[in-house]
């Protein structure tokens, strides 16, 4: 008796070993429910966007009612930016963080309040890299609606989150919006992030996260399946792909082990702050 | 009390009892404080403060007290405990050595992100480190408030004369101190005030005023551990505020007029002491008098009754 209950625990304990090993090279081969070949997967993630970039926006309003919003601005509000900074939005395609960085620095009423060096301002640098170029194109149209086509401060860089081509120490931010799912090596995309940022630079990654509040994960669970994808076949006509974004965000690390991961690679004060109970989750870091 | 923990929180710098980090759900937006949070907790002494709101502790057991490299992670557990203790300490002493090159600028910032951003490039640190500051502002003006009581403190055991004064002139003499550590800000002090008093930074001043005024008792040579404690450190909380806020629109010459106030109110809080101790021995005397002359009343009575009956019965 007490026999079987050692080996059933040493079983599981090689299980629970087994499954953790693998569990860090899931995310690399896993696309979705479904397990691909890692050189495939971010061919196919290339795909999705291609396929989604048109209706990108309106879909994230209509999936997450509107709240995107919110919850982008809480990021660029957690961000604090000043004028002069250098700050590099990854995954940022259509450019929603990257506006709202702008307008938090040029706003006329910011200005007002602080005391702001005209000088400083011309140096500010807001880099938006995608690794699509349809993605980046949806951004620039939507700039030149704004009036920015032209702007000094908005560059729009082609790049792959795992490799990106800025300098070393160079960048006083990074931000990334609901993209880090998708890059097929985090822990790289991670390292560099802490390579481009400067000494004091901060790191915040605004990403959908899980839920375990009981009875909300089984809403939120009903309403991703079987809703979601529903919607993106009537709106985008496009059902695969949201199928593999909500089968995506369950393959994604839940936040303590996504901020474990942060500060391995070598980020301070790691923290995160869950947002509607889970469904979105902020996590931040220094680098020092 | 609060002297003996200051002592061993800022003379043990890095120990762990000391530093144990609780992450606190923002009031203001839609969250649910998260359940995975490894329970550590931070006092407010440690040089800035991840202000306790009420004093929650829940420690993990799991943790036993060594801090994780991030707050939130349950990972601190086994080899990795040592060399994430020093990555968590860096980040607590690089947000003070930004503070405190930030000190320099707030005569003419304010006590603003601006003069922090503009010490954290005096330290050679980009200036987005000030976005992770909790409740910024008020990390400036609380992480002044703490270098002057160690600064205070410093003082008192470095041997100030306080044998020879009177305990009222000794009190005002450290309020003096410490008030004067003041003067470089005072152009900036009210923005300090209305900092400490918004709703969400109450807390922690409170219990840095408490500690402030918890050290000066202590170095005046009070030892009283009764309901006493309270009353006088309510009352001396209450003459060094009232001295602060006077000294805000004080003009006169060196501050003169500030200390001939401060030397009033302490005389007052004295002489307050002195009346209500008058006051307790007069109701007690009154209660003896009127004690005694009830029952010598009541003595006559009885004898008078006793008498009566006794002779009715013959």
């Amino acid at each position: 008796m007490a026999l079987r209950s050692v080996s059933r625990r040493l079983g599981s304990r090689i299980l629970n070993h087994r499954s953790f090993v693998a569990s860090l090279h899931s995310h690399a081969t896993s696309f979705g429910f479904q397990e691909v070949k890692e050189e495939d997967k971010s061919k196919l993630v290339g795909n999705v966007f291609t396929n989604v970039a048109s209706s990108y926006d309106i879909m994230n309003d209509v999936m997450s009612g509107g709240l995107h919003r919110l919850w982008k601005e809480r990021l660029v509000g957690k961000l604090s930016p000043f004028a002069g900074m250098k700050h590099l939005d990854v995954a940022g395609g259509t450019g929603d963080v990257a506006f709202r960085i702008y307008d938090a620095i040029y706003s006329v009423k910011r200005r007002a309040l602080q005391k702001v060096d005209e000088a400083s301002l011309e140096e500010t640098q807001i880099y938006v890299c995608d690794i699509n170029p349809n993605m980046l194109n949806v951004g620039k149209q939507r700039a030149a609606e704004r009036g920015l086509r032209d702007n000094k401060s908005l560059v729009w860089v082609e790049g792959n989150a795992e490799a990106l081509s800025f300098d070393d120490n160079s960048m006083d931010g990074y931000t990334i919006a609901f993209g880090i799912r998708n890059v097929t090596h985090i822990e790289k995309a991670l390292a560099e992030a802490y390579r481009v940022l400067k000494r004091g630079g901060r790191f915040l990654c605004l990403e959908l996260s899980h839920v375990d509040i009981p009875i909300f994960k089984n809403l939120y669970d009903l309403y991703s399946f079987q809703v979601i994808p529903h919607i993106g076949e009537l709106i985008a006509g496009d059902r695969e792909s949201y199928q593999y974004l909500v089968e995506s965000i369950r393959r994604f690390p839940p936040q303590e082990k996504f901020a474990s991961m942060i500060a391995d690679a070598g980020f301070e004060k790691v923290e995160y702050e869950n947002l509607v109970g889970g469904v979105v989750a902020i996590h931040s870091g220094i680098k020092l | 009390m609060y002297r003996t923990a200051a002592k061993r929180l800022l003379g043990g710098g890095g120990a762990f009892t000391a530093t144990r980090l609780l992450r606190f759900p923002k009031l203001r937006s839609t969250i649910i404080p998260s359940y995975y949070t490894s329970g550590l907790c931070t006092s407010s002494v440690g040089g800035n403060a991840e202000s306790p709101m009420g004093g929650n502790q829940s420690v993990n057991p799991n943790q036993s007290g060594h801090t994780a490299s991030s707050s939130s992670t349950s990972t601190g557990e086994g080899p990795r405990r040592d060399e994430s203790r020093k990555p968590r300490a860096e980040f607590q002493e690089e947000q003070a050595r930004v503070l405190s090159a930030s000190l320099r600028h707030v005569p003419r910032l304010g006590w603003t992100e601006e003069a922090m951003m503009a010490g954290s490039r005096d330290v050679g640190v980009s200036p987005s480190i000030v976005g992770s500051f909790s409740r910024k502002e008020a990390a400036l003006v609380e992480f002044f408030m703490d270098e002057c009581l160690q600064l205070l403190m410093d003082k008192i055991d470095s041997g100030l004369d306080l044998q020879n004064l009177i305990p009222s002139a000794r009190i005002a003499k450290l309020i003096r101190i410490r008030l004067e550590m003041q003067l470089p800000y005072m152009s900036k002090w009210p923005q300090a005030l209305s900092i400490q008093a918004h709703p969400l930074n109450v807390a922690t001043s409170f219990k840095q005023r408490a500690m402030l005024v918890d050290e000066v008792w202590h170095a005046v040579g009070d030892g009283a551990s009764d309901l006493d404690w309270y009353v006088k450190r309510t009352i001396l909380g209450g003459v060094y505020s009232t001295t602060e806020i006077y000294m805000l629109t004080d003009d006169s010459l060196e501050h003169r007029d500030t200390w001939a106030f401060l030397d009033d109110r302490v005389k007052d809080a004295f002489d307050l002491k002195k009346s209500i101790q008058e006051a307790k021995y007069f109701a007690q005397d009154i209660g003896a008098g009127v004690g005694k002359s009830v029952q010598g009343l009541m003595n006559g009575v009885m004898q008078t009754m006793s008498r009566r009956s006794g002779g009715s019965t013959f």
